[in-house]
């Protein structure tokens, strides 16, 4: 029987099948299909690495706080909301696959673990915090899946078992205490998974654009302003409305436009102390910003603004919370891929010209690392400036990414039974 | 236990860019990749003077690996593909590397240098596009440099000449040659002789002596990565040849038109 979503998996099979052969051809011709070259050396795949880890958070907050803060009116969505925090921790595992040249050394982690690099800290807390995530859902599903059971594709209805009312109603006290007690867990997992991202980048004294102690708090701010509108987006697709939903849909909102207006201020913040020196690397960085990537910083903020405004203002108009949803996730892409064009085009060897009339600083030119060009028109070897755009390729396989995300988190909720049953 | 170090006389070097040749074809680079570069401090292209008239300079930077003591790539390696050897050397295994290029992130110099593409391909491809005839590298066995694997005591590969694709690669200060007891290549292709290579334990030695008694500094200093790379300030040059400078200047100044 066609199910509700049998269109739009169609749609997603395909996006992940054209990412899948774009995955196949970038490892049969190596990162040389990508845009990233030797002094860009990180690009769309980081930034949705960064932007999944941040969507990640959401489902574990939100899940957490019912318990530790005793926001009840979250209780409908909590399911759903940690299936969404495990998609979002594989999936950020995931999109660094096509990053690494190679893939097939990965095992590398395991047996030769480097512990004072943060990269084996983030896999720990990512695995760890995926791991949570769906022992927390299955503590929250577990009546359920007792009672009636999951239909799974070609294997039929499995797990029910024949339980009364009585033991029934005992389980999901049960559930209760026991999401209540995993709850303290879960919260500063959820915190640390976006702290040690950050600090993979902001531990960098050679990138002044990430260097420092702000990074961290930022990527938290986002977690919790982009987390819950990915909930609300998802609950309101899988779901739809009903009088226990627009409650928790209403303090998902506040929480996430607050959210968004601490992450624009820290920002900002941080903008003011650069701007205010006016000289030196922090500055340049700050300047790149402002002038070759203007526009997609006028796209962050506007859009980060534009969803805090529906939140705040419409929290309880389904269609509103919609736009904002989508409205916000625009501005935080943005947000995130702008983590890389300051850090890597401010070259950090840079060495003082001085002179009598002044000084300056150069930046030294690093070999991009392919031969471009011909004889009659040469490109250059040496660059101080790459101006990084994904390939067609990057793009492909990021789509097929994120279809996959949205493909498992539809299907799951369709599997399981994310709506709490009498 | 050596530890070794390099000293660069900028007052020597003429910027001939020998050393990166020499570099490239010793250890076998692909196309597109420089384990050396030496460019004209300030300038955007290379052996033009830097400043306004009468003020020129024209001073050349060469920069290998720096071989930091407190090396970021080698903290960042989530695997220790990148890990300093006793005598300092700071290396990569070819074999472990999974190419995340968080070194590349993590390196304030820029020298870490990425293999793409299959390195065999590349060569093919840039000889063509360089205006070679196409057949020209059909002989894929050959590559110029080095021709033999380096591995070091413990067995971990740290230079062949068959690059694999994926992994980074950088300056070794010649592996090769050092554990030999030669000096790496650049050092004897100098034609300059503006390089030193030597033991920085041992207090008699050469570079030891010059790093004492003349002003030496390192390149970003204020990152306390503690370069094993050494510059030699250049000195003002008042003359060359016969021609005095400050005669000159001084017949200038005196028609001078503020620049
Ligand atoms: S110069 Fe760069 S690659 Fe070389 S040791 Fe220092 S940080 Fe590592
Ligand atoms: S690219 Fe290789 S050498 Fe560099 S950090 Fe990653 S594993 Fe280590």
């Amino acid at each position: 029987m066609p199910g509700k979503f049998s269109k739009v998996y169609k749609i997603l099979g395909l996006i992940m099948l054209i990412g899948l052969i774009a995955f196949i051809y970038q490892l049969y011709k190596g990162l040389i299909v990508t845009h990233m070259r030797n002094s860009f050396s990180w690009g769309l795949y980081i930034a949705t690495w960064a932007f999944f880890v941040g969507t990640a958070a959401g489902g574990l907050v939100v899940s957490s706080s019912i318990y530790l803060f005793k926001v009840e009116a979250l209780k409908p969505v909590a399911r759903l909301a940690t299936i969404t925090a495990f998609v979002f921790a594989i999936a950020a595992m995931t999109i660094l696959l096509p990053d690494v040249g190679r893939p097939d050394r990965l095992y590398n982690i395991f047996i030769h673990p480097n512990f004072k690099s943060l990269l084996p800290w983030d896999f720990l807390v990512l695995s760890s915090y995926s791991l949570v995530s769906i022992i927390y859902a299955y503590i929250l599903m577990k009546p359920e899946i007792y009672k009636f059971g999951v239909s799974i594709p070609l294997l039929g209805l499995k797990g029910k078992r024949n339980i009364t009312d009585e033991e029934y109603k005992k389980l999901k006290e049960e559930s209760f205490r026991k999401a209540k007690k995993l709850a303290p867990l879960a919260l500063p997992l959820a915190i640390l998974i976006h702290t040690v991202t950050a600090w993979v980048l902001a531990t960098q004294a050679a990138r002044p654009w990430w260097y420092g102690g702000l990074l961290a708090p930022t990527f938290i701010a986002t977690a919790i302003s982009t987390g819950p509108a990915i909930v609300i987006l998802f609950s309101l697709w899988v779901l739809g409305v009903n009088e226990r939903l627009l409650p928790a849909y209403r303090v998902l909102a506040k929480i996430s436009a607050l959210s968004s207006i601490i992450l624009l201020f820290m920002y900002y913040n941080e903008f003011f102390v650069r701007f205010w020196w006016h000289h030196g690397e922090d500055y340049e960085a700050l300047k790149l910003l402002f002038t070759k990537y203007l526009h997609l910083h006028v796209i962050e903020v506007f859009f980060i603004l534009l969803s805090a405004y529906l939140f705040f203002r419409y929290s309880d108009v389904p269609k509103k919370l919609v736009q904002g949803g989508i409205a916000l996730i625009i501005g935080v892409f943005a947000h995130r891929f702008l983590l890389l064009p300051s850090a890597y085009n401010i070259i950090p060897f840079r060495v003082p010209v001085i002179e009598r009339y002044g000084s300056e600083e150069w930046s030294y030119p690093i070999a991009h690392g392919e031969v471009i060009g011909d004889l009659l028109k040469p490109g250059k070897v040496f660059v101080d400036y790459w101006n990084y755009y994904p390939s067609i390729i990057e793009i492909l396989i990021t789509a097929g990414v994120m279809a996959a995300v949205v493909f498992v988190i539809l299907k799951l909720s369709e599997i399981l039974p994310v709506e709490e049953k009498a | 236990m050596p530890r070794w170090g390099m000293a660069i006389d900028l007052g020597r070097c003429i910027g001939c860019r020998s050393c990166a040749v020499v570099c490239k074809i010793h250890n076998s680079l692909p196309p597109g990749t420089w384990w050396q570069r030496v460019e004209t401090i300030g300038a955007k292209v290379h052996h033009t003077p830097v400043g306004r008239y009468p003020d020129f300079s024209e001073v050349y930077l060469p920069v290998p690996c720096q071989h930091c003591d407190n090396a970021p790539c080698v903290k960042v390696c989530p695997v220790g593909a990148t890990w300093q050897r006793e005598d300092g050397l700071v290396l990569i295994d070819f074999e472990r590397c999974i190419g995340c290029r968080y070194c590349m992130t993590a390196c304030p110099y820029g020298v870490r240098q990425f293999n793409w593409q299959n390195s065999d391909k590349n060569f093919k491809e840039a000889f063509k596009k360089l205006g070679f005839s196409q057949n020209w590298f059909a002989d894929s066995s050959y590559r110029p440099g080095y021709p033999y694997e380096h591995r070091t005591k413990d067995g971990r590969l740290v230079f062949t000449p068959k690059r694999p694709r994926g992994v980074v690669e950088k300056c070794t200060f010649c592996v090769q040659y050092v554990d030999q007891g030669l000096p790496p290549a650049c050092v004897r292709g100098c034609p300059g002789n503006a390089r030193i290579f030597g033991d920085l334990n041992d207090p008699n030695s050469l570079i030891s002596q010059v790093i004492k008694r003349r002003d030496v500094i390192r390149m970003r200093e204020d990152l306390n990565t503690s370069p094993k790379v050494y510059y030699l300030l250049p000195e003002y040059k008042s003359y060359r040849g016969k021609i005095i400078y400050e005669k000159i200047l001084k017949a200038f100044e005196r028609m001078a038109v503020n620049l």
